[in-house]
């Protein structure tokens, strides 16, 4: 029910909104032009040498990054907790998350990737400021949602700031560990155990290529 | 006389999982609201601050936004998290990974297919129990399809049709749309995690899987044994067929995390509350 209303809305939005948004970039485009780069890349023969994984990481990063907004990710990841940061520290969460959340992903999906299909199933927008993207990859038999929620900025670019997979959102995942880590420990010491983290993560890659 | 005793007795067990579901909901129920409670006590000493309305998403649920869980049996899930990921890395990964080698895929497909359609009956009551009408027909109408055209569900020709594919409903989403509360977290050995509330809705689904069902109807002439062997063995080859398809998924998320105790828990919450909520 809801979603044949969903379905309607979308519809309606489309018709109303459609040829207007084209102008700029629609929030669909924004995700699909990327992700569709990334496969091709994925895909390249070229990168199929165990040698060349790194580079092909780099490429992958090189288009992924730009899809985010990782300062509006950190701070709704923080949620209160943000305030406790002094600037320097903001800055240097910032840069460790994004990376972290970088490498564990793409990753992933350059261990795994078996021609998973992405399906695009559509957008909704929300006071045309935030957006959110549905799509689903398709997996042989398995079919997972993903949903990217996009903000607005001032120069009207849209940005990821959060992803739902399977109905977990990511951010408020990490809210929550971060809230309990913070309950304990100072910001500092966050950002050091995502140092450390990280640290492991490049050693783990550096051995693997 | 022993017929009448075994009626008698398997109407007992149902009297008695129903009395246990509802002093278990009731429960949960209170426990729940006792955790809001705590959590929008701890809002509320936090003074109003425009910087909020930042971090306001249109998205978000109501209350959805609830850190976690009730977890005072921590210690427990803990060891049993450890537990089950052992069983994983050791067991379970190992297996269904040579079974993936094994067994082609157009096959894992339909012994996926197979038990998916044998549960349709499970969705359709839950559909029903929670007035779904038009979900509760997709559910009919494509375990109609898959059972008849799909040669006993091995294919599934409706897969292809959007209202014949309704969310998946069980017990613990009914009991869930009712307005229970998770309670508390529970990490079961070999099953993972769960929730009383779950726990019970499991308990409920248990009793409506075909096996079990006809096990209870015809309390005389089976063997009692039978049905737990076979849903032992039922459980075992669904959860290697189903994880065969996933195998690399849960360690993605072990190493995203930084304490994936944690991440576990919130990641099925948050699924459970977005499952409720469809």
């Amino acid at each position: 029910m809801t979603r044949r209303i969903l379905a309607g809305m979308l519809l309606m939005s489309i018709v109303a909104f459609g040829p207007m948004a084209f102008a700029s970039m629609e929030p669909m485009a924004v995700i699909q032009e990327p992700i569709d780069a990334v496969i091709v890349i994925l895909n390249d023969p070229q990168y199929k040498n165990p040698e060349t994984k790194a580079v092909q990481r780099s490429e992958i990063w090189k288009i992924v990054q730009p899809m985010f907004d990782f300062n509006e990710v950190s701070i709704r990841a923080l949620a209160r907790n943000w305030r406790q940061f002094s600037e320097a520290e903001k800055e240097a969460f910032v840069d460790v998350f994004a990376q972290f959340l970088g490498n564990t992903y793409i990753d992933k999906i350059q261990g795994e990737y078996h021609n998973e299909q992405i399906v695009y199933l559509g957008q909704t927008l929300y006071k045309d400021e935030y957006a959110e993207v549905k799509t689903k990859i398709v997996r042989e038999a398995v079919e997972i949602p993903v949903n990217y929620r996009l903000r607005k900025k001032g120069d009207g670019q849209w940005k990821v700031y959060d992803i739902i997979v399977e109905g977990v959102s990511l951010v408020k995942n990490y809210r929550t560990q971060f809230a309990s880590i913070l309950k304990k420990k100072k910001p500092a010491q966050l950002i050091e155990q995502l140092n450390d983290k990280l640290e492991d993560q490049n050693r783990r890659l550096a051995g693997n290529d | 006389m022993r017929t009448v005793n075994r009626r008698a007795l398997v109407f007992l067990v149902v009297l008695l999982i129903g009395s246990v579901a509802v002093t278990a909901s009731a429960m949960a129920t209170e426990s729940g609201s006792a955790a809001a409670d705590d959590i929008s006590a701890a809002d509320e000493s936090i003074p109003f601050d425009p910087f909020e309305e930042e971090i306001d998403d249109p998205f978000e649920e109501e209350g959805e936004s609830l850190p976690s869980v009730a977890d005072p049996l921590v210690g427990f899930n803990r060891a049993m998290f450890t537990f089950n990921d052992r069983v994983y890395f050791w067991v379970l990964k190992p297996v269904a990974s040579g079974y993936r080698v094994v067994v082609p895929t157009p096959v894992r497909t339909c012994v996926k297919n197979f038990f998916f359609n044998l549960l349709g009956p499970v969705r359709f009551v839950n559909c029903l129990l929670q007035g779904k009408w038009s979900a509760a027909e997709g559910e009919f109408g494509r375990f109609t399809a898959n059972t008849t055209v799909g040669i006993l569900g091995l294919f599934d020709p409706a897969g292809k049709e959007p209202h014949l594919n309704p969310p998946e409903e069980d017990m613990g989403q009914t009991l869930g749309y009712y307005g229970t509360g998770n309670g508390l977290y529970i990490v079961w050995p070999l099953l993972g995690p769960s929730t009383l509330r779950d726990t019970v809705g499991a308990i409920g689904d248990w009793a409506l899987n075909p096996f079990t069902f006809m096990q209870l109807i015809n309390a005389d002439d089976v063997d009692g044994l039978t049905s737990s062997t076979a849903n032992v063995i039922i459980y075992s080859v669904r959860t290697v067929n189903d994880t065969s398809f996933r195998i690399g998924d849960y360690e993605t998320l072990k190493n995203a995390a930084l304490d994936p105790y944690e991440f576990l828990r919130d990641a099925y919450i948050q699924s459970r509350n977005s499952k409720i909520a469809e």
